[in-house]
């Protein structure tokens, strides 16, 4: 692996009317990475991967794919792959026939093309359903498909936008494997998402992105250490909905209900030992945990710290 | 690049057979219900449906009620009474009314016409066909009523005089005249010589060919929103070739799709109606690839300049009806008033449907088509470059 930059961005800048989305970001992708841009709604992201697609001029800095501006330069497009968020798919037309159709679309043809074709039906896993009409399929399945779309002019630079959106666990991992496969190529992946856990689990590098900044930006276990440190993710599961009384205590133990679920969860320095006597206190005011976990902190708590900081800032 | 877009429009087309039937078998259907209506309402098969009462009871006025009750270019039925009439006609269950007020031989305006008029053309045509059929069934009462109109002009008939007419009328009424003798004022002259009844067809298919052209182009690029709206422009605008291509292969399916329409219709006309296409068949498939360039370029251009699909949608109902309603495409243009009929030559359609017209009907060679063909080639080539120029707008 060569440590030159398939993607550079420096100091991009954009803004649309009085509004800056983009606040000098700087940003650079090496061949065989997968990175991922994470970053709540307005965070400049979608602008961000806009400009680096060629569809917008920046308002300052400057973006290389190759070396080479992709607003102005054809080659420097064709480097680089998109994977929409839709399913950028003709429904009537099998896996086989989408391929062809958008591979013809990036300029491949002839023996080429159906090299192509037969790469991406590997690459994606989904040889056994090429002949069958993407309407037909599942979502993991055109999930893939969608992804086999934008590889059939062998991209240096594959973008994905929200590849997870709509997709089950199984189709996710299964979706983790393509990405995977991919990168093994060589292809270089930068994966915007919501989703933390795929970004945690299979980036190399992600960055933050708020306010048109970013504001971090690492390896993902470097990051939970360094924000983290010795802290550990407790997890309180629940039999029964507590009362209001029962509420009362879980607050009083720095215990936050995860979303509308019956799970608890803080985050503690003393890890197992703390889990342990909270056990006890719980069960002792007849709360009945059936589980209590104990585990790294993930990109999520690292989410809600960022937008806890966003929110106080 | 573009035969990939163009065989992506093919394979969608085929796959969803609802929309096929659609495409290709509305049409020629549409085209022989409008050749079916407006063969009848412009040609000389109007048959009025008439009310007819007899009042006056008299020889003569009886004679008249026979006359059109029995007319096979009327429906006229005998109702019975003046009241009857209106009563009828006010219902819409008659196109006009006909009281027989008087004895048709001896007095001033002995007839009533009873018309609505919301149906004011029935009110003219009733008068002529009355006219028409006294001049078959009852000429001696024509001919006394005007005598005795213009006798006194002349001083009045001497006695010999009015036994010869009397005479004359006698054997009228005995033996009438051939209908189709000409006597009259008028001799007729067809001006297409053998050719009978088929101008309206052609005119008719190929104001539903420019019609149907327009309707399926705008559909077709209809896609180009749903490609926006799926991320697919997203994906190709992202690669190195951008929306030209696809814009170019939707064009070319459109141009296709259009020929093969025009091919359903006209088929159609030539083997129902008779209406010669392969006698012409070169200067056909020219005017033919130009209607269906026209309408694509046309269609292609509209749909780029719009953001969502409501917008298209909207904007091309209301081209496709204002260009087929002023360009003759609904109604001929012969019966809107001067101003419109200029008007229309501001639409394809009128363009499209003078150069069927001339090509199938009057024989015309191509110093009849050349303008027709520039006109709708240039609206194609225009609405093509227009279509790219506001596909670049899309990054």
């Amino acid at each position: 692996m060569t440590d030159r930059p398939i993607l550079n961005v420096w100091r991009a800048e954009h803004q649309y009317g009085p509004r800056k989305v983009l606040r000098g970001i700087d940003l650079a992708l090496r061949p065989g990475e997968i990175y991922a841009l994470l970053g709540p709604n307005g965070a400049g992201k979608s602008t961000l991967v806009g400009a680096i697609c060629g569809r917008l001029k920046l308002s300052g800095g400057e973006i290389a794919i190759n070396g080479e501006d992709p607003f102005t330069t054809a080659s420097a497009r064709a480097s680089l792959g998109l994977v929409p968020q839709e399913i950028a798919l003709y429904g009537h037309l099998t896996v086989r026939e989408n391929l062809e159709t958008f591979g013809r679309l990036a300029g491949v043809k002839g023996k080429g093309l159906r090299e192509a074709v037969q790469r991406a039906l590997l690459l994606t896993r989904t040889v056994d359903r090429e002949h069958v009409p993407v309407k037909q399929l599942s979502g993991g399945y055109k999930r893939r498909v969608n992804i086999g779309a934008a590889i059939m002019h062998r991209p240096a630079l594959l973008i994905l936008d929200e590849p997870t959106v709509g997709v089950d666990q199984d189709a996710r991992e299964a979706l983790d494997t393509v990405i995977r496969n991919l990168r093994d190529t060589g292809v270089s992946v930068l994966i915007v998402t919501h989703d933390l856990e795929q970004a945690g689990g299979l980036a190399d590098r992600v960055g933050f992105l708020r306010e048109g900044r970013k504001i971090m930006e690492g390896s993902p276990r470097a990051l939970i250490e360094q924000a983290f440190g010795e802290e550990m993710e407790i997890m309180v599961h629940l039999t029964l909905e507590p009362d209001s009384a029962g509420e009362i205590l879980m607050a009083g133990e720095g215990l936050e209900r995860v979303g509308r679920t019956s799970v608890w969860s803080k985050l503690d320095p003393g890890g197992y030992a703390t889990a342990g006597r909270l056990d006890k206190r719980l069960r002792k005011a007849g709360l009945d945990p059936r589980e209590i976990r104990v585990r790294q902190p993930s990109l999520q708590n690292l989410f809600a710290l960022v937008a806890d900081w966003s929110r106080a800032a | 690049m573009t035969f990939a877009m163009f065989r992506v429009m093919a394979l969608e087309l085929w796959r969803d057979r609802g929309a096929l039937v659609m495409t290709f078998l509305l049409p020629p259907l549409v085209f022989l219900i409008f050749a079916a209506v407006f063969s009848g309402a412009t040609g000389e098969d109007i048959k009025l449906k008439l009310a007819v009462a007899d009042e006056a009871r008299t020889v003569d006025s009886g004679r008249l009620l026979s006359a059109l009750v029995a007319d096979a270019d009327l429906r006229a039925d005998d109702v019975g009474s003046g009241e009857a009439v209106r009563r009828l006609v006010r219902s819409g269950r008659a196109d006009a009314g006909l009281i027989i007020r008087a004895d048709p031989g001896l007095e001033t305006r002995p007839v009533l016409i009873v018309s609505d008029p919301s149906r004011a053309v029935a009110a003219p045509l009733t008068m002529a066909r009355v006219q028409q059929a006294m001049g078959r069934a009852m000429p001696d009462v024509l001919v006394a009523r005007t005598l005795a109109e213009t006798a006194p002009a002349f001083g009045g008939l001497t006695p010999a005089q009015q036994a010869v007419a009397g005479r004359t009328m006698d054997a009228l009424a005995k033996a009438p005249p051939a209908a189709e003798s000409e006597t009259g004022l008028f001799a007729r002259e067809d001006i297409t010589g053998a050719k009978k009844g088929g101008g309206t067809i052609a005119y008719y298919a190929g104001a539903v060919t420019i019609l149907f052209a327009l309707f399926s182009a705008m559909q077709g690029a209809l896609s180009l929103i749903d490609e926006r709206r799926s991320g697919v422009a997203d994906r190709i605008l992202a690669g190195a070739a951008g929306m030209g291509p696809v814009i170019n292969g939707k064009f070319a399916f459109l141009l296709g799709q259009g020929l093969l329409q025009a091919i359903a219709i006209f088929a159609t006309a030539q083997v129902i109606y008779r209406v010669p296409v392969l006698a012409h068949l070169p200067m056909w498939l020219v005017t033919t690839l130009l209607v269906s360039a026209c309408a694509a370029g046309l269609a292609m251009a509209i749909v780029t300049f719009c953001k969502t699909r409501d917008q298209a949608q909207m904007l091309s109902t209301f081209v496709i009806l204002i260009l087929a309603a002023v360009g003759g495409s609904m109604v001929p243009r012969f019966l809107m008033p001067p101003w419109l009929q200029t008007l229309g030559w501001g639409t394809p359609h009128a363009w499209a449907i003078e150069a069927y017209q001339a090509i199938l009907w009057r024989d015309g060679g191509i110093g009849s088509v050349y303008m027709a063909w520039i006109v709708l080639g240039g609206v194609g080539a225009a609405g093509l470059f227009l279509a790219h120029l506001a596909a670049r707008r899309i990054r």
